[in-house]
């Protein structure tokens, strides 16, 4: 019964973007979850954990996670997550607006 | 005898020393007015020959002005007159030295506090917070507040009824004591947890199960007493060692259960946020220093 | 990291414990202390299966007002309804604890030290009290607070906000009635039990939890601040909350005594006039209260705009 944890490296096909300093944005309410974006010297890869008490949606972690990623152009950062059954749609944007707030 | 819940009145007559309780009176107060909070019993008997103040509740006792307190529940009026019994202990030993201060004894016994719709319009809250207060306040001028769970200790009503005495004792489980927030059953229901699952998890987990026994490991309960006959000797012997701690500045309360928590290895977070955020704020606290110094 | 500015015309009731806390103190000045990075989540929920928070829903950490010092407490109500476990409640002592330590410090550095430049505790409750997956640690730690007021009284004082949307209820509503003073906006709601309590015990006849008006009659800001019980009414802006906290900074300690509603004998014998009140009363609804305080209209006064109601509302006396 304990919570399940996930655990995945990516990296950025033009990995460029670079964090100043780590960022925490959200909150774990229903159907939400929180988010910190570290910076850590990976040689540009990304870190992902997530950690959540639903189990069996890796496949759709990963891929949300990677188009992230990806269309951020992120290099040598952390990701770590606390789920609470957000969907897809709610990861993808609590993500934006961490690493918006990353520019601010 | 195989309980005494429902039977605050008898508990304490076997606490105190035969034929000593003189009921409504603490110090100079006497509580004339019999209607007046009758779920809460207050008065003067002596232990081992100390004065000491009594404070239990009344299972029998019917609020006829606020029907929602019965079977030992703490109304508004019982509140307060515990605060009040409070009070009064203070101002009877205001002139004596901490170490002379006079013992109170918590009979504890009650299922709740009042819930009804007139005591959330005049503040149920308050009356509550306000015995809590009083006891944290006589228990920092040196009085030893001891109290003997000898039947149900549930949620608010233990907060406000107990958990302010320098040290609680609690019969053993076996003699039907409760001492929870809710019960396992309510809590599988409401966090939607698979009740046989949590009863395994309590095994090794004392921090949501009901009972004296997960009270002890998590330091919430100094000592689970035998046996019935135990319980006078138990408390003469608690008030003795609280004399000795007091005077040595020993962590006693809720802080002294939180140290207790630790080492008995039931709360073993609670040091380490503590340390962290003491560390934390040692690294900035220059920057929150009067500037002109 | 929000911006402080725009903060300040945001609505406290839809702003988040983290956000809370900074714009309440001066712009740039809070620190937080165990927070997020430092992911001193539940351990108690992880063996459970639950969702967890790196904060664990309590935000904890200390700004400046001024010069003053404040430690601020701020909960989170949609991370399991703002409910106390062990380390939220670990983290509201040792915040308050630090605050009488620090006190202490900067008065024995200093005997002559302004007042307004010593700590104050500033707590934003949203919680229903106990979090039932870790119910008896939670409980425990309820206790800890209660008794770290006691220990902060005549040294660092101690300010509740209330205006979030779960309110304050269970053992936080005690916790809440032994700080020194209550600010409330129209939206807070402070009491013991929940509505949905009262109506199972009471029944629906006696009292409908799902009619708001009703709920927040009983226990809302306005009618906490006619009781007594919320010593002021702000708007529900973070900069009103921010506001009256600022007023209350330049008081020293001394002064916060004469805000409290319970803390001493005097007081508990004016709260047994108001009982008696209660008992010779019987009302059946929050108005009648009201009325009885010398407001004739209290349907038209609670339906009038805030500013209007602080300026025509009686509060009780007894």
């Amino acid at each position: 019964m304990a919570l399940n944890t996930l655990e995945f490296e990516c990296k950025a096909e033009a990995a460029s973007v670079r964090l100043a300093a780590p960022v925490h944005y959200g909150v774990v309410g229903s159907g939400d979850l929180e988010v910190i974006l570290e910076p850590r010297d990976l040689e540009g890869a990304v870190t992902v954990k997530i950690t959540t008490p639903v189990a069996g949606f890796d496949a759709v972690w990963r891929k949300v996670l990677e188009t992230f990623v990806n269309r951020a152009k992120l290099a040598d950062v952390a990701i770590d997550i606390n789920d609470n059954n957000a969907s897809p749609a709610v990861v993808s944007m609590r993500l934006q607006q961490a690493f918006a707030e990353t520019a601010a | 005898m195989d309980t005494l819940i429902g039977q605050g009145l008898v508990a304490l007559e076997m606490i105190v020393d035969p034929g000593s309780f003189a009921r409504d009176r603490v110090g100079a107060k006497e509580f004339t007015d019999e209607s007046y909070g009758p779920g809460a019993v207050v008065g003067t008997a002596t232990l081992d020959g100390q004065t000491v103040t009594v404070i239990a509740s009344d299972a029998e006792a019917f609020n006829e002005k606020f029907p929602v307190v019965y079977a030992g529940i703490i109304g508004m009026e019982e509140g307060y007159k515990m605060a009040s019994a409070v009070y009064a202990t203070l101002a009877a030993d205001r002139d004596a030295p901490a170490s002379a201060k006079r013992p109170i004894v918590l009979i504890v016994d009650t299922p709740g506090n009042g819930p009804g719709k007139v005591e959330e319009i005049f503040g149920m809250n308050k009356a509550t917070g306000a015995y809590q207060l009083a006891l944290a306040e006589a228990r920092a001028a040196g009085h030893p507040i001891v109290a003997a769970v000898i039947g149900r200790a549930i949620s608010g009503a233990f907060l406000c009824h107990g958990l302010q005495a320098d040290r609680i004792v609690a019969l053993d489980a076996k003699f039907g004591t409760m001492i929870h927030v809710m019960p396992l059953t309510s809590v599988s229901r409401i966090i939607k947890k698979n009740i046989e699952v949590l009863e395994e998890l309590s095994k090794s987990n004392p921090v949501f199960a009901a009972g004296p026994q997960f009270f002890h490991k998590l330091g919430g309960v100094e000592e689970v007493v035998p046996e019935i006959a135990d319980l006078r000797s138990v408390v003469i012997r608690q008030v003795a060692a609280l004399r000795v701690a007091k005077a040595k500045g020993e962590a006693t309360g809720p802080v002294g259960r939180a140290v207790l928590g630790a080492a008995r290895g039931g709360r073993v977070t609670r040091p380490q946020v503590a340390a962290k955020m003491a560390a934390e704020f040692a690294a900035v606290a220059d920057k929150y220093r009067p500037q002109s110094a | 990291m929000a911006n402080w500015s725009k903060l300040q015309t945001r609505s406290f009731l839809e702003s988040s414990a983290r956000d809370r806390a900074i714009g309440l103190v001066d712009e740039g000045t809070f620190t937080e202390l165990a927070g997020p990075f430092d992911r001193m989540s539940s351990p108690h929920l992880v063996a459970l299966g639950e969702a967890v928070e790196f904060d664990d829903g309590v935000v904890t950490g200390v700004g400046r007002i001024g010069k003053r010092p404040v430690f601020v407490i701020s909960q989170e109500g949609r991370f399991i309804g703002g409910a106390v476990g062990e380390v939220g409640g670990a983290k509201m002592v040792t915040t308050i604890d630090l605050a009488i330590g620090f006190a202490d410090e900067l008065r024995a550095a200093n005997p002559k030290i302004a007042p307004d430049e010593l700590p104050l505790v500033a707590i934003s409750f949203e919680t229903g009290g106990v979090r039932l997956h870790e119910s008896n640690a939670g409980l425990l730690a309820h206790a800890e607070v209660m008794d770290a007021f006691q220990r902060a009284r005549g040294k660092v004082p101690v300010v509740a906000l209330i205006g979030s949307r779960i309110g304050c209820f269970g053992g936080m509503g005690f916790v809440a009635a032994a700080t020194d003073v209550i600010v409330m906006s129209e939206f807070g709601r402070l009491g013991l039990t929940g509505p949905e309590v009262i109506e199972e015990e009471m029944g629906k006849d006696e009292f409908d939890a799902s009619n708001r008006a009703l709920v927040y009659r009983t226990t809302g800001g306005r009618h906490k601040y006619i009781m007594g019980d919320c010593n002021f009414l702000v708007d529900d802006r973070i900069a009103a909350f921010r506001g009256q906290v600022t007023e209350l900074c330049k008081l020293p300690v001394g002064d916060f005594e004469q805000f409290r509603r319970i803390g001493s004998a005097a007081l508990v014998e004016k709260q047994m006039r108001a009982v008696a009140l209660a008992a010779e009363m019987q009302p059946k609804d929050a108005y009648d209260v009201w009325r009885r305080a010398g407001n004739n209209d209290p349907a038209g006064l609670g339906d009038a705009p805030v500013d209007d109601f602080r300026k025509q509302a009686q509060r009780l006396s007894v």
